[in-house]
């Protein structure tokens, strides 16, 4: 098969940011995700919880909430402003200032007319959802308190808010407080300390249920104003709550890290009268579980240690299949390292700066699995920080390492590095083509003559890279006019043709010596995480968010004969059963036949002259083929070869020596950086 | 006795009456001497006036210190406000620029008025001669109202009344009731713990030095 040196970086500081809001949006089956770095993700549930879209974030932001209104996404933060997104370009559309303060909460009502925020200083504003704005309608009556938690009674005629020490209802037509419900603070020393009531709950037959920071989940009538009854679930605070669609499942948030459900059954097997019981607790965080969404067929929690946890319901979901299984999200469904292969450099793609890195180097031999020493450390050649307050959205160095590109969402910068031996120099190229403002992707050609950046409606601008002027050449436009943005490109090595994956499940080829488009893969309905184009059988090779594999050949415009093989085969259970998506694929110019790819927890050598694994054959054949001798080994060996020694990788590539790459990102180092934990006492410790 | 224990306040009468008692204390054989009802009447009376007339006197006091302090704070007032002639410069300086601050002014809530209108005063203050107006930043109130509301939350998540403990903790915790157990993570890693480290670290070589235990 081969052997190969593997440098193992494990210098790229990672570390994502925690996970504040989360929004479902029934329709479309989307969650959006909101970080305290400010940026907002899309997942989809209905494809193995891809991330498809990320909008990136900003400096001193601050978003506390999000709301779906339709189709229409907005946020309120505590700077005070709400923001719309516009998830096609994938970017803030307007912000408007709701003149409150710092807002808590934002929640829109069943209907899709209004939108309801919370603020510091004590108002509950009314904004009406307007075609292409959001216009101020009123405010309800001015409470002496914030107003921390929203919910809208599916009518829309009554909103409960959850204040410190106190719940209000209120009525939307006439904005006066209905009732005033008062919430008792904790016991022992949390006696002096305002009870914050974290979230509120509206159900249709007029039940409230809070969530406060005494640890109680109370249930309230808004008939009479009064408390029906109290569940204390943990000794520290309840910071979300969540009720599914039919309202016959509440789940709550604590800062212990554990997820607890409340379902409405009846106590007594047989009787009608129902109450709300607590039935299940989930422990899946080791931190503050700051955000929870009940789907009916899931639970879906994030908080402080950063991770999107997906717990499914097995009494809910009648067929075995992918949905059946724990989800932990960690890492990004992006590739945030890129290489210059030819040079021997590394990319780190940080929020707020770039780092990169030349590799080390090692002369010694050994056996398979021993460490070599090493005769120079890498090291960091550039710390590029950016100017202004956004985020990087996407950054790519290119094969040859003379050209660094990165781009926000309000700019474009291109440089160009100098590097020789202990000096390395770097200028910024000041005049760019007028089209280049932003962009979702960038991609290098092979010999580092074009620069390829995907912009709005799927189109792709190509740039000519030379030592003084850098002219703009083209705008390659797909036929179907969509207006989903690019979020894979991917250029082949002879400089000839191009290929983009849409967020719509497009794939375009286009043909680099016309400038125009060459033809589109038939759309599969799963988005596209990976895809590479080989270097000399020009075949583009994808892989998709449930785990299947094509390649389709780029000349003859059809899927190639190996592709319809794996078809007709069908892939083995425990490929399709792996839970993070392949995020790179690359290939080895000496063995035309073998195609490198990874996800999180393994990285895989597919060899196509090999056999497939049928589905009684051993997948993870590796060890027991080594202990076979030579001869027998053939006869047992198959297509995919799976290496599970790096864990938790971001990035695996194959350099032009013969040297792996594997860049590896420890779940423990992004440990020791989160936040403090609550402390727990356990038994025997 | 009985009546000794009683406060202050209590009516003439009684009071004659203390005084009387209190001299039979030496020789109790001896009955009660005799008082005309005039000079007890006229002792009280006394007291009495010396009461109002004390009273009056705190209030005069008082009023003289309201006064003063009234002059005080007029003369503070005074000299915190501009002087007539420079007022009568600003009149003459162009009308555009108090237009926009106008302007501003009504879009802001009136807190964020009173504060600007504070904060001109102390600008113009130093401005002599070369009149500039500076641009205020408008985003001055909301950053500081944006941190006093994170500064809410990192308190009420971690803050004093929380029982909070370290990731090191946690994960070593992890580790010994785990499957495999294993040490500390302040033992299997460098890293982690440095700063334990360090001040053991000094607290040691103080602890050495303090003793002589070296001897130079």
């Amino acid at each position: 098969m081969g052997e190969f040196k593997v440098h193992r970086v494990r210098f790229f500081d990672y570390m994502p940011s925690a996970i504040r809001a989360l929004a479902f949006q029934p329709q479309r089956e989307k969650i959006a995700v909101a970080r305290t770095s400010g940026s907002v993700e899309i997942f989809n549930c209905a494809d193995r919880f891809f991330q498809e879209k990320i909008i990136p974030g900003r400096e001193q932001a601050a978003t506390e909430a999000l709301a779906w209104v339709g189709d229409r996404l907005f946020s309120a933060g505590l700077n005070g402003v709400i923001s719309e997104y516009d998830l096609e370009n994938q970017k803030v559309k307007y912000t408007i200032d709701a003149f409150g303060g710092p807002m808590w909460t934002i929640a829109s009502n069943q209907q899709g007319t209004h939108l309801a925020v919370g603020c510091e200083d004590g108002t509950v504003k009314l904004f009406e959802v307007c075609e292409g704005k959001i216009q101020f309608e009123k405010n309800l009556a001015k409470q002496k308190g914030r107003i921390l938690s929203l919910s809208w009674h599916p009518s829309g005629s009554r909103i409960v808010a959850g204040m410190m020490d106190m719940i209000r209802v209120f009525n939307t037509e006439t904005g006066q407080s209905v009732h005033r419900l008062l919430v008792e603070r904790g016991i022992g020393a949390s006696r002096s300390v305002e009870c914050v009531v974290w979230g509120v709950v509206y159900l249709s037959d007029g039940t409230i249920i809070s969530g406060d920071s005494s640890g109680k989940v109370k249930i309230w009538d808004d008939l009479t104003g009064t408390l029906i009854k109290s569940h204390q679930v943990t000794k520290w605070d309840v910071l979300a709550l969540s009720v599914s669609q039919d309202e016959t499942s509440v789940v709550a948030g604590t800062s212990e890290g554990t997820v607890v459900q409340f379902q409405f059954l009846s106590v007594v097997l047989g009787q009608e009268d129902k109450e709300w019981v607590q039935t299940r607790i989930f422990k899946n965080h080791t931190h503050d579980v700051r955000a929870v969404l009940e789907l009916g067929t899931a639970v879906v929690s994030g908080g402080m240690d950063t991770q999107f946890v997906v717990r499914p319901l097995l009494d809910k979901i009648e067929e075995r299949g992918p949905e059946c299984v724990l989800r932990k999200i960690q890492f990004p469904h992006r590739s945030l390292v890129s290489c210059a292969k030819k040079a021997g450099l590394l990319l780190f793609q940080y929020p707020g700066h770039l780092e990169l890195w030349r590799l080390g180097e090692s002369d010694g031999h050994g056996a398979s699995g021993s460490v070599l020493p090493v005769k120079r450390k890498p090291e960091k050649l550039l710390h590029l920080k950016i100017k202004g307050e956004e985020h990087i959205c996407c950054s790519a160095v290119s094969p040859c390492g003379e050209w660094i590109a990165y781009s926000t969402v309000a700019s474009f910068r291109l440089y160009r590095l100098h590097c020789d031996n202990n000096n390395v120099s770097i200028t910024k190229v000041s005049k760019l083509p007028k089209v280049l403002s932003s962009a979702n992707q960038i991609c290098f050609s092979s010999d580092s003559s074009k620069l390829f950046a995907a912009s709005t409606c799927s189109s792709v601008h190509v740039v000519s890279l030379s030592q003084t002027v850098h002219k703009f050449v083209c705008t390659l436009k797909p036929k179907s006019g969509s207006v989903q943005a690019v979020h894979l490109l991917a250029a082949s090595e002879d400089g000839k043709w191009l290929a983009s994956a849409n967020s719509d499940r497009e794939v375009q080829i286009y043909n680099l010596t016309k400038m125009k488009l060459h033809s589109t893969v038939p759309v599969y309905n799963s988005g596209v995480t990976a895809m590479a184009i080989h270097p000399t059988t020009n075949n583009l090779f994808m892989v998709h968010a449930d785990q299947q594999v094509f390649e389709y050949s780029i000349e003859e415009k059809k899927y190639t004969d190996w592709s319809r093989q794996v078809q007709r085969n069908g892939l083995h259970y425990l490929w399709l059963a792996r839970d993070t998506p392949v995020t790179n694929v690359t290939f080895n110019p000496k063995n035309p036949t073998h195609i490198i790819l990874h996800d999180a927890y393994m990285f895989c050598i597919i060899d196509q002259t090999l056999p497939l694994p049928d589905s009684c054959s051993q997948f993870y054949n590796q060890l027991t083929l080594r202990s076979l001798p030579e001869k027998d080994r053939t006869k047992h060996s198959h297509a995919f070869k799976m290496c599970k020694t790096f864990k938790e990788l971001m990035f695996v590539e194959l350099m032009e020596d013969q040297s792996l790459v594997a860049v590896e990102r420890p779940l423990v180092e992004i440990a020791a950086q989160l936040p403090a934990p609550v402390r727990q006492k356990k038994f025997a410790t | 006795m009985a009546k000794l224990q009683r406060g202050e306040s209590e009516c003439e009468l009684e009071k004659g009456v203390r005084v009387s008692v209190v001299m039979s204390d030496s020789s109790e054989d001896e009955g009660p001497e005799e008082v005309a009802f005039e000079e007890s009447r006229s002792a009280a009376l006394k007291s009495e006036e010396e009461k109002l007339q004390a009273a009056k006197r705190e209030k005069e006091l008082l009023k003289e210190k309201r006064r003063k302090r009234q002059q005080f704070f007029q003369e503070q007032k005074k000299k915190r406000l501009l002087s007539d002639t420079l007022l009568e410069e600003f009149d003459t300086v162009p009308q555009k620029q108090k237009k926009l601050s106008d302007d501003r002014d009504e879009e802001k809530d009136k807190k964020q008025q009173k504060l600007t209108k504070s904060k001109k005063k102390k600008a113009s203050r130093s401005l002599q001669g070369n009149c500039s107006v500076m641009r205020l930043k408008d985003e001055s109130a909301d950053s500081s109202m944006q941190q006093s509301a994170m500064d809410f939350i990192q308190a009420r998540l971690y803050g004093s009344g929380t029982l909070r403990t370290t990731n090191a903790e946690l994960l070593s915790l992890e580790k010994k009731r785990g499957v495999k157990k294993g040490a500390a993570v302040q033992f299997v890693n460098k890293k982690w713990g440095a700063e334990q480290k360090a001040k053991a670290e000094k607290s040691n070589k103080r602890f050495i030095h303090r003793q002589k235990l070296v001897t130079t």
